[in-house]
């Protein structure tokens, strides 16, 4: 099940360890790791799963697996995160069956309401601000469009995208039911206590 | 879990890989010499396109799925289990950085996977984790395996051949003329890539190793 808003979703990233990332997080309040790593081998991806999975077992959190279904059957990980050009929910639906989290990248009302359609459990919706953690062909979308397609989607909606401790809380207020992050923790000195201070000023406007 | 169930029929002794230069703007490759492959003639065909995301890598699958191929034939993806299930593929390659097959078997029990070794050591092990069949090279001198350094050359590969159990495809500048030695040091059956690009050249190609891995 997804955690009960608000909560915090940390994405691994590329350049450090995904596994002590994932450690720093859940101690930090991080209630789901994404582990995605685009040039890992899949031998590297299924160990850090498995060890990402244990993690997540002992701090309550969610192990979710960036693209690759096969990873996440095989690791016995929660579930997988889709993006536009990864397989589609519906089909990954009928190799996951009901119990796993399928979550779903989507950047307009349109993908969101098909990923809705195809089966799956909640939506990262973005980019909200400007980033540079991953390359985008367009603008950010900004909170009002969150706001806008939380309004009109069932699905619980985790927003990613240039957010940072300063603007989080008011996500959650435009209806995210959760925030991702990349670089606001693992591109800090102290990766638990970014994960903490987000965790904290999430559910303080929440209260 | 849904896949395609194929009588256990030994494995297909030629063993077809794709250019890894697919895309979906134009009509492939791939799927063009699929439908040129004989109806008597049956072989093992690896769809190995590393460049594509996973939706397009699908949608080729499925299209190659749909081609009515010989009887036998066994039609594999590079590494991937999650495509191989949804498009009900034969089978998996893993490469030998990818997960072993014990640890994907359970997803898929009734598939097949093979493995890419470039030792006899990798070989064992990955006879031990419960490969299907070993592919094995370069045997020869191929642009296209360079990476993998020096040739392994023939006797690298009989000694395999002699140490496992498992049918051994050799891999790596395998032509007409040197696939015969191949066989005679034990291979199972001959693979190629390049060789197999030339769409004009590709039936006559495909005869030509038959009646070898066949003699």
């Amino acid at each position: 099940m997804i955690p009960p808003s608000p909560f915090l979703c940390v994405i691994t990233d590329d350049a450090f360890c995904p596994v002590t990332i994932a450690e720093l997080a859940l101690k930090g309040g991080a209630a789901i790791i994404q582990l995605r790593h685009k040039s890992a081998s899949g031998s590297q991806l299924f160990s850090w799963a498995v060890e990402i999975s244990k993690l997540c077992q002992k701090y309550r959190g969610l192990c979710i697996i960036n693209d690759r279904v096969d990873i996440a059957m095989a690791s016995g990980a929660d579930g997988v995160h889709l993006g536009q050009k990864d397989m589609p929910a519906d089909i990954a639906r009928k190799l996951l069956g009901k119990k796993r989290i399928i979550g779903v990248s989507a950047s307009s009302l349109e993908e969101a309401l098909q990923a809705e359609k195809d089966g799956a459990d909640y939506i990262g919706f973005g980019h909200i601000y400007p980033t540079y953690s991953k390359e985008k062909g367009f603008p950010p979308l900004g909170p009002e469009t969150l706001q806008n397609t939380a309004a009109l989607l069932s699905l619980p909606i985790i927003a990613i995208g240039g957010i940072n401790i300063e603007n989080a809380a008011s996500l959650i207020s435009c209806g995210a039911a959760g925030v991702a992050v990349i670089s606001a923790v693992s591109r800090t000195d102290e990766p638990l206590m970014a994960a903490r201070e987000l965790v904290s000023a999430i559910k303080r406007k929440y209260s | 879990m849904v896949h395609n169930k194929l009588p256990r029929t030994p494995l297909p002794r030629i063993y077809l890989i794709s250019s890894g230069q697919e895309n979906h703007n134009k009509e492939t490759s791939l799927l063009r010499n699929l439908n040129l492959i004989p109806g008597s003639l049956c072989c093992m065909v690896q769809i190995r396109e590393k460049q594509l995301n996973a939706k397009r890598l699908l949608t080729l699958a499925l299209k190659a799925r749909e081609i009515g191929l010989p009887e036998g034939t066994r039609l594999l993806v590079n590494e991937r289990v999650d495509i191989a299930l949804a498009a009900r593929l034969d089978g998996v390659h893993l490469p030998e950085k990818s997960c072993f097959p014990y640890q994907l078997r359970p997803l898929a029990p009734n598939m097949i996977f093979g493995c890419s070794v470039h030792s006899q050591e990798s070989a064992l092990i990955a006879e031990k984790s419960g490969a299907d069949y070993l592919l094995f090279g370069p045997i020869f001198d191929t642009p296209s395996k360079r990476i993998y350094g020096t040739p392994q050359g023939l006797e690298q590969l009989g000694k395999l051949c002699r140490a496992t159990t498992l049918p051994i495809f050799a891999i790596g500048g395998i032509t007409p003329e040197n696939g015969a030695l191949c066989m005679a040091e034990g291979a199972y059956g001959i693979a190629g890539l390049s060789i197999f690009q030339d769409t004009f050249r590709f039936v006559k190609t495909l005869e030509q190793f038959y009646h070898i891995v066949t003699k």
